[in-house]
Formats: structure tokens, sequence, C-alpha cells
């Protein structure tokens, strides 16, 4: 087994009063695809927000990236690309597709030190492996909904990551932009080795791509590959009435965030 | 009309609204994008209220308006952080709380004091050289701190929970912001005057966001736009004796119409992207 690169070991995640994710132990290999499902309000974004550092276990321990310290600042952080839900941008902010991506490096340079031309390069070179440099100088908000999260997950590469966290990459996205974003991912998986930890509620679009799925519902329900997590008796346990379950093996789990 | 340049109080003048026009506009960016213009404004009066309790108790006018600015400021921040209260709701609780005490403190003095009436209406054309001075100092603090640190200031305004997982000191920049912001009150406090202080801070910003959709463009725009209204302003108000604070923020809303009716995102948007 590779080296382990993530570890929760007994984790609980919460806010006062609220258990988000309780008792989590995990552990996630160096260069491992992780698809990261469960319904609504299962504690998929506190799983990515815990990773991030942006919110500390209140009992248990996680470890990311073999770095011993309890600090949430830490510069082993910059080392974790993010690509955060879509919808939080303002379509009219005012930003070119290269300026966008350079903020993936500011993690990594720290304070006061301005962006030099290897930064430029390393964010042209992000750009060119999404396949958007040739729009680098375009406006950010002028692209279609897939370019933008193209450009996003360029600045994640910016940052050059050993780890990719996406949360829910193809939500809001048409199905040809979905297939696209989900195939862009996968291939960086391949050529860049990244572990990669993709949340997601399209069960069907990841299953055939991932190393491993884990299933949460407040707890972990279930991990493991994803013909073994995939099994009508765990789903419905967890989905209930919203799992339909065709001849074919497909597993369809309504979508309820569009609506 | 060149003739005036040389008059010291002119040259002082013009001076002084070059630097409130650059600092402005360029903290203005940065409120604009980040949301906080409502804010900024809460801050202005609040600095109003300490420039008056100041000449009630014969302190320097200025440290008072610093001490209220920011005070004023971080609570703004912190109501913001932690969401117990819808924003707007708490800027205007403490905007009209600052004004009530800034006419507290003017009827608690005796006399009618013209000096007083200058912080709230701007008197550019009566600023001294001490005053001047004071300016300046606080413009390069406020320029060179932004300059230095215009990466993470620029991603906290795009998406400070994005720049916060990146390993960025998010919620320090952000108070740095606030900061920047209380002290930029203060520097034009004296030239544009509380009430109009504020538009310099938008206007120019926003005028500059209807013409690029680049950031480093936008910052550049914007400064320059704010210097050109402020340096305009004070020639047109001598020599059409206006007052030179709305003469300044006239002269800018205008500018920032025109912008609106010929900007290229504007006409673009008609276009389905």
């Amino acid at each position: 087994m590779t080296h382990p690169i993530i570890r929760f070991n007994h984790a609980t995640f919460g806010f006062p009063g609220i258990v988000a994710l309780e008792d989590i132990s995990l552990t996630i290999p160096e260069s491992e695809f992780v698809g990261v499902i469960g319904p609504n309000g299962s504690g998929k974004t506190t799983l990515c927000r815990a990773v991030l550092g942006l919110m500390a276990p209140l009992s248990g321990t996680l470890r990311v990236l073999d770095c011993a310290c309890e600090e949430l600042r830490c510069h082993h952080r910059a080392l974790i690309g993010y690509l955060p839900q879509k919808g939080m941008i303002d379509r009219n902010f005012p930003v070119t597709v290269l300026e966008a991506t350079m903020m993936g490096r500011y993690g990594a340079l720290g304070l006061f030190r301005r962006p030099s031309r290897k930064d430029r390069d390393i964010a042209r070179q992000a750009l060119a492996q999404v396949g958007m440099d040739h729009h680098r100088e375009s406006a950010l908000g002028a692209l279609s909904g897939g370019q933008q999260q193209r450009v996003f997950i360029a600045r994640a590469l910016a940052q050059q990551p050993r780890i990719l966290l996406l949360d829910e990459p193809t939500t809001g996205l048409d199905l040809t932009a979905q297939h696209s974003v989900v195939e862009l991912i996968q291939q960086l998986h391949q050529e860049l080795k990244l572990t990669i930890l993709m949340i997601t509620h399209d069960i069907n679009m990841i299953r055939s791509r991932v190393d491993r799925l884990v299933l949460l519902k407040t707890k972990l329900f279930a991990e493991g590959p994803p013909q073994e997590v995939l099994k009508p008796e765990i789903l419905s346990q967890v989905y209930g009435k919203e799992l339909v379950i065709t001849d074919k093996d497909f597993v369809l789990v309504e979508d309820y965030h569009h609506h | 009309m060149l003739e005036l340049l040389a008059y010291d109080f002119m040259q002082r003048s013009l001076l002084a609204a070059a630097l409130v026009g650059a600092v402005c506009s360029v903290i203005g960016v940065f409120v604009v994008l980040r949301g906080l213009a409502f804010a900024g404004a809460g801050t202005a009066h609040a600095a109003f209220a300490g420039v008056t309790l100041a000449y009630l108790l014969g302190l320097p006018p200025l440290s008072l308006a610093i001490v209220f600015g920011l005070t004023t400021v971080w609570i703004t921040g912190w109501v913001e952080e932690k969401g117990r209260m819808k924003l707007d709701v708490s800027i205007g609780i403490l905007y009209t709380a600052t004004m009530a005490l800034a006419i507290l403190f003017l009827g608690l003095m005796k006399t009618y004091n013209p000096e007083v009436y200058g912080y709230l209406f701007g008197s550019v054309l009566s600023v001294t050289t001490e005053e001047l001075m004071t300016i300046g100092g606080l413009s390069v603090v406020v320029l060179g701190t932004i300059l230095l640190l215009s990466k993470e200031l620029y991603f906290i305004a795009f998406d400070q929970e994005m720049a916060a997982a990146s390993g960025i000191p998010a919620r320090q920049i952000f108070y740095l912001l606030l900061t920047l912001v209380a002290l930029t009150v203060v520097i034009a406090l004296k030239t544009v005057g509380a009430i109009l202080v504020f538009a310099m801070i938008l206007i120019p910003a926003s005028t500059a966001y209807q013409l690029t959709h680049s950031l480093t463009q936008m910052t550049l725009y914007s400064m320059l736009i704010g210097i050109f209204c402020a340096v305009s302003g004070v020639l047109l108000s001598y020599a059409f004796d206006l007052p030179s604070g709305p003469s300044i923020v006239l002269l800018a809303t205008s500018l920032f119409f025109l912008a609106v009716c010929c900007s290229p995102k504007r006409l673009h948007r008609i276009q389905p992207a």
C-alpha cells in the first residue's frame, strides 16, 4: 500500500450543538481517486472543509500530508488544491482568466512576495492542462459554466498541489460540460498522479472512474471499491425512496440540487 | 489659469486633492469588490463624530476621528463575520448613532465653530501645510500597504473563503482592509468632508468597474479617474467660486454615468454569452 496522505482517526466535526460528521476513521493513500457520496446534509462539504483546515475536529484527529501540527493555518495547506461549489462567484467580477488562475499561486508564495515570471509560467501551464490557455485574457464572467469550472481547476493546479479537493464540480453544468469536466479530472489524476477527493451526488458519472467510494450520512456509512459500496441493501438505507435501481444495475439518485 | 499655480494655497490644495483622489480611488476598488460600500459610509459619519468630540475637548481633531473611525469599522467587520444580524441593519444603527453623537457634541459647544463644519462639507482650499503633511504621511502608509499586500487583498475581494483555504491569513487581511478604509476616510475628511468622502471612494472605482474586466486595469483606471476628478474639481471650484467637495463629487458622478452609458461590458452583455 502506498503512503497515506489523509488520515481521519475517530474525528468528529460540527458546530456548537450540531454534529455534522461523527467518528470518522478513514485513510486515503497517495494518488488515490476517491469519490465522496451521500445525500444532502450528510456532511460531504464538512469533510471538504475539514481537509482544507477551515474546521478543526471537535474530537479525534485529522492528519493531512503527514503534518503533525494541529495548526489550521500551516504551509502544507497550500499543497491542497480546492475547487469550491459553484455559484458563489459574481459573474460581473472584473477578473481575467489569467488573473483568476494566478490566485492559485498566492497562497504558495506567502505574504509580501510578488508573483514572478515563473509563477506566471506555472499559471499558464495549468491553463494549458485544462485547455484554457488561449482564453487567458478573456473576462472570467464571459465564459460558459464548464469553461469557468476548467479555469477554477487550473487555479487549483497552479498551487502545484498534491491533493485536489473538488466540491461538486459538475453541479449546474449541462450534460456535455459535466462529462468533459469529469474526463478532465480523470485525465489529471492519471497524468499528474494527484490524490483526488471528489464530492458529488452524481454516482453514475464517477462510478467507473474512481478507485474508491466513500458513502457518508453523518457517519462513515460505507467505503470501498464502487462495486462493493453500490449495493441496493447499502444504498437504500441511506437514500431511502429516492433510489431507483434498474435492470442494468444503474443507480439513479434523484438530484434535487437543481430544484 | 496657469498663474493660479503660483499661489501657495493653490499648490497645497491641488496636491492635497491629488493625494486624496489617489488614495480614495485605490482603496475604493477593494471596497466595491468586497461589497463594503455601506460600511465605509458609516465610518465617515463616525469619524465626524470623533472630530466634534475633539473640538469639544480641545484635542487634535484627526486623532479622535481615527479612534471613532477604526472602532466603527472593526465593529462592522465583526458583525459581518459573525453574521448575527444583517449587515445593512447593523451599519444603519451605527451610522445614525454616530451621527446623533456628532449632533450632540455640536450642541454641547457653546459657540458656533465654522471649522467643525469644514470637516462636514470639506474645504480643500483652506488646507494648511501641517494638514498636507498629515495627509501625505497617511497616504504613503495606505498606498504602501496596498502595494505590499495587493495579491492578498485582491484574493479576499474575489473569494475570501477560497483565500483562507489556500493558506492566506484571510481574516487578518480583511481587518487590515477595514483599517485602511478608516484611515482613508480620515485622510479625506478635511478635503471633501464627512458627507462626501464616500463618494470619492465609491465613484472612481465603480466607474473603472464599467470599463474593464481586469483587476489590475480596474485599479489603474480608478486611480487615474480619482486624481483627475479631484484636481479638476478643485480648479473648477476656484474658477467658478463653487464649494470644492461638491465640485469634485459631481464631476466624478458625471463621469460615472458617462461610463455606464458607454460601458463595453454593458454593450457586450446585450448579446447572449
